[in-house]
């Protein structure tokens, strides 16, 4: 599949190496500085000191840390297969020709996507104000009960709501551009078979999307898994709801920031990272042996 | 030739700081000392002011150029960049960076009272004494100055602004269900149950689930030595004693009772909420009344000032709530300009009176407070009251000793997810100052820190 | 690996061929109105955003927020958001414009040079760099952010202009994609052809291969936009000077003064916020919308494939 000469050896190195010298610098070598933090502790009074693996082993059972890893695993499990579900059917609507003014449709279904998390956390935030957010406005006019969005029993599900709002579109658009890609010779094949419009989706377009499903559910496991911003962002609004280790990430950053603990920021960051490697594997390879039977 | 001249002031103020200086070597350096508190020469003071210097200056306040001319006008040598790196936490953030990373900091800071332990502990404030600090002391309201010095003597910082804490209220709704002004906390408690009782859609007030600095305000009202340091590795700790309890008790009570709000501040529900007048005081700081004037157009003239309510009738108590504070960088490499800048700012009689009459802050200076121009204001928004005139009232009711702990952030985040959230969660708040309590004490002990206290 | 086709289709076909490219099914009525309702759902905020862009500090808190007040001013609004501390917000824009162009331009030009490398030539240990970049993606970068400012102030590049764009430069993502994209953009009988003509390595790639890329290339190009004019975390702690301020921290330093308390808070800022953040997607907006054909084709590439 490759031009494989002994001659273009060197020039494959030619072009890889201005992104992997950056790559090195700006990626590598604080990741690596951070892992060599990772292995201290300071202390306001009495300085630092080498710890070895003590920071591992007290985060491993830090229970701040394991509650947020396993509020970002819920998180994961509630919200993706709702954004994915939903993305995979706009574009198959999309794609099906069926309706009026798709490229309306699809331009503001992605647009939110373009729109800063700060920006989108202010309108949310705004919305789901729980005396003069226009939710509850309307809810108090009709007479309707309307849940308040910034509690503890439905944070979980306000925040999926914006971070489904601004990733939707982005993994409908790559789902819809897969879709294209499909071969229109194999639709008249079907059509002419007899099948439907839903025989076709099911038979024909699903089974194309897998390699893209599985791009915007690896996307997803980091996205969810490495959630900050909007809880950071909605936490003035719920100081209550959203403490600082609510996710890991959070937690993450408020050892760092607020706690002034930074090799332990640093360790806690590690085995995020770790937790995110092993499900991103676990996918991959449940995917790929499906394909195989 | 002004490039030269010398104020009178400022040669005082460095006469002062040499006999000072001089004490002070006498005593031997302590723990702190590796920069004794060998006074700087007047000589010294001169040659460094006419020397051309850049000075970087971060800091929040609005249109500060203003002040920061009327310094030039006097040491045109002396070049101050001013930049706001952020107001109160992001700013601290970035400068404990900068810190750790031995390069960006700037000559000069504006910081928090409660925030200069946080900086000390990390040595990275200069000690003004040598710079003649010392004989400003007398300018400064007297809690102010309590504020700024360390155990051993040192003058961390100089006042700049401040924030007694006081009472704004409805007249309007207080009028409409005959609601006298009250004078005590029970008082306090009776009318947030009757006006609740009354009018279902408003409480009496606001107790912010994520408001610490309120929170401590109240504590400093209340008698509180919430923390104790003597050296700089001891600290006693004791947020939980009677006088928190007390506190928690009553404002736990009342949130359980459902008679006041828990809203978090400053958010856009909490705008509306005064706007709408949701609520019928807000328990605030001489920052207050302008900041409210601004907020809530809608409800111009319809509200007043008066002291906070008191634990007993027979005194007159309140705490701090803001303010700033103008610091010197230890890293600077100009402290003798630093120092100097720090000092004109909050002492000449110009800036201060800016400060006061455009960016609207509160007063350090005792002069000032006591100026007819400033505290004969009688703003329309609250029915022509002297609104100045009682908070600076307040200002002399303010006890000087309160002390803040070195690690301010992490308190501020413990409070908000414990003592904070039973607010919100109308659950226990008594017990919830105790894991306050116990989750200050492990940070201290991990950090070093021998805790004592409770 | 390329996708599968079901046995029972992949039968040859016979009749005549279909007349246009795909058989247009009839319009369906219900489909388009259920769309028309989750479009109004992704774009209700953005209506609110608009609303509230119209509304001075009083009429944001007392009216209703879904509905203009009665008295809407928009342009005194950009106005104000304009002109306040001395434009200072157009400064924040253009910076964000030249961070996003610089970074986006830079990474797309890097991932497709490295991507082109990867797809297309073998040397040693190319596979396990390639697994270390994407594999570098996993570790979450905010409690990074202080072992990189620690580096960077050790070189001097804080509170620069480079500290913002230096890391947006290398984008695993867009290495990923433009990898899969240029093993099958560019035909290797085409390379082959002009190495027998004698063309180098370099001239290949600039002259011929780097236009078959383009679509992957505007692809990058836009996510590598986005992400740039989107950071708010790095900028945040890289910079200290307003001046430098990409329009995200400006916006949110804003809002700070409004949200903060204490002395010197406003909630006169919360207009300026709001209209600001209006007009600080507008642009990225527009650039979506204009570049929209060549994104798609690009991502088609990357997603079919893995």
């Amino acid at each position: 599949m490759s031009v494989v000469s002994a001659g273009p050896r060197r020039a494959g190195l030619l072009f890889v190496t201005p992104f992997m010298v950056l790559f090195l610098l700006l990626f590598l070598t604080p990741l690596g500085y951070a892992a060599y933090l990772s292995l201290f502790q300071h202390k306001l009074i009495g300085g630092t000191t080498f710890v070895g693996l003590d920071n591992y082993a007290k985060a491993v059972t830090d229970p701040q840390f394991l509650r947020g890893v396993l509020r970002v695993a819920t998180f994961f499990v509630i919200q993706v297969p709702l954004m994915l579900v939903l993305a995979l059917l706009f574009a198959l609507a999309l794609d099906s020709g069926l309706m009026r003014l798709a490229r309306v449709v699809r331009l503001g279904i992605f647009v939110p996507y373009a729109v800063p998390s700060v920006v989108a956390a202010l309108m949310w935030g705004y919305l789901y104000g729980p005396d003069y957010g226009p939710f509850a406005q309307l809810g108090r006019l009709l007479h309707v009960p309307v849940p308040r969005f910034l509690s503890e029993t439905w944070m979980l599900g306000s925040l999926s709501n914006v971070v489904s709002w601004e990733f939707v579109g982005y993994n409908m658009i790559i789902l819809y551009a897969a879709l294209r890609s499909v071969s229109p010779e194999l639709y008249e094949a079907a059509a002419v078979d007899g099948a439907g419009a839903w025989r076709i989706a099911w038979s024909i377009k699903l089974p194309a999307l897998r390699p893209a499903l599985v791009l915007t559910l690896l996307f997803s496991v980091i996205g969810s898994f490495q959630l900050f911003n909007e809880p950071k962002l909605l936490q003035p609004l719920a100081p209550d709801v959203i403490d600082s280790g609510f996710t890991a990430n959070l937690y993450a950053y408020s050892l760092a920031f607020t706690g002034q603990q930074v090799n332990y920021a640093a360790t806690v960051s590690f085995l995020l990272g770790l937790v995110i490697v092993a499900v991103s594997y676990g996918f991959l390879f449940a995917s790929n042996r499906r394909r195989a039977v | 030739m002004s490039q030269f001249s010398l104020s009178r002031r400022s040669f005082l103020a460095a006469a002062g700081a040499v006999s000072l200086g001089t004490a002070l070597a006498a005593c031997g350096g302590d723990g702190g000392g590796s920069t004794s508190a060998q006074a700087v020469g007047q000589s010294d003071v001169d040659k460094a002011m006419a020397t051309p210097t850049e000075l970087t200056f971060w800091t929040w306040v609005p249109d500060i150029d203003q002040e920061v001319a009327l310094f030039r006008k006097k040491y045109p040598a002396i070049k101050v960049n001013v930049v706001n790196a952020g107001q109160g936490t992001p700013q601290y953030t970035k400068l404990r960076t900068a810190l750790q990373a031995g390069t960006g900091a700037p000559d000069l800071v504006q910081i928090e009272y409660q925030y200069i332990p946080t900086f000390t502990i990390t040595d990275s404030l200069l000690d003004l004494q040598p710079y003649g600090a010392s004989a400003l002391k007398s300018r400064f309201v007297d809690w102010t100055w309590g504020q700024v010095t360390g155990a051993g003597g040192e003058i961390w910082a100089m006042p700049q602004d401040t924030g007694p804490m006081g009472l704004l209220y409805r007249q309007d709704i207080f009028d409409q269900h005959g609601i006298a002004v009250p004078k005590t906390w029970d008082e306090f408690a009776d009318a947030a149950h009757k006006l609740h009782a009354a009018d279902p859609n408003v409480y009496l007030t606001n107790m912010a689930a994520n408001q610490a600095a309120a929170w401590h305000g109240l504590l400093w009202q209340a008698g509180a030595k919430p923390y104790v340091s003597s050296g700089k590795s001891d600290i006693a700790i004791s947020v939980s004693d009677n006088i928190g309890k007390k506190l928690a008790a009553y404002w736990g009570g009342l949130a359980k009772d459902g008679v006041i709000g828990t809203e978090p501040d400053f958010t856009d529900a909490w705008y509306g909420a005064l706007n709408n007048g949701k609520y019928a005081t807000w328990i605030t700081a001489a920052w207050g009344p302008v900041f409210l004037s601004g907020s809530a157009k809608a409800t111009a003239g319809k509200w007043r000032a008066a002291p906070l309510p008191q634990w007993d009738s027979g005194s007159q108590h309140s705490g701090n709530w803001g303010g700033s504070t103008t610091a010197v960088i230890k890293t600077s490499k100009n402290p003798i300009a630093a120092a100097t800048f720090a000092q004109f700012l909050n002492t000449d009689p110009e800036t201060t009176k800016l400060f006061a009459t455009k960016q609207f802050l509160f007063p350090s200076s005792k002069a000032l407070l006591t100026d007819p121009s400033f505290a004969g204001d009688k703003p329309d928004f609250y029915g022509g009251q002297p609104v100045n005139q009682v908070f600076a009232g307040i200002g002399d009711t303010i006890d000087p000793s309160f002390q803040w702990p070195p690690f301010l952030d992490q308190v501020v985040t413990d409070w908000t997810e414990t003592v904070g959230k039973s607010l919100a969660d109308k659950t226990d708040s008594v017990a919830a100052l105790d894991q306050w309590q116990s989750r200050i004490t492990a940070f201290a002990k991990n950090q070093g820190f021998t805790v004592g206290g409770r | 690996m390329t996708v599968t086709i079901p046995a029972a289709t992949a039968a040859p076909v016979a009749g005549p061929p279909a007349p246009v490219r795909r058989r247009r099914p009839r319009r369906s009525t219900p489909l388009t109105i259920a769309m028309f309702a989750a479009l109004a759902y992704f774009l209700l905020p953005l209506f609110w955003l608009l609303v509230s862009s119209t509304k001075n500090t009083q009429d944001l808190f007392t009216t209703f927020g879904l509905w203009f007040s009665h008295s809407p001013q928009l342009l005194a609004n950009i106005e104000a958001a304009v002109t306040y501390d001395g434009g200072v917000f157009v400064r924040w824009l253009l910076n964000t414009l030249l961070y996003a162009v610089v970074s986006a331009v830079g990474a797309a030009l890097l991932a497709a040079a490295a991507g082109y490398g990867f797809a297309k030539f073998r040397f040693r240990g190319s596979t396990a760099w390639f697994n270390l970049v994407i594999g570098a993606v996993m570790v979450p970068t905010t409690a990074l952010a202080i072992p990189t400012y620690l580096l960077f102030a050790q070189v001097g590049l804080v509170n620069t202009a480079w500290a913002v764009i230096l890391p947006s430069l290398v984008n695993p993502f867009g290495l990923f994609l433009m990898r899969v994209y240029a093993q099958d953009a560019v035909p290797d009988q085409v390379i082959e052809a002009a190495r027998i003509d004698g063309a180098g390595e370099l001239r290949i790639f600039a002259g011929i291969a780097l236009r078959m890329l383009a679509p992957g290339l505007v692809t990058v190009v836009l996510f590598t936009l986005v992400a740039t004019w989107n950071n708010y975390f790095l900028p945040l702690i890289m910079l200290n000077d307003p001046k430098l301020y990409p329009v995200t921290v400006g916006l949110a330093s804003w809002a700070a003064q409004a949200q903060n308390g204490g002395a010197g808070a406003s909630s006169e800022m919360l207009p300026l916020v709001v209209t600001g953040s209006l007009l600080s997607i507008v642009p990225l907006v527009i650039a979506f919308l204009l570049l929209q054909r060549y994104w798609q084709s690009g991502l088609a590439a990357g997603s079919v494939k893995q």
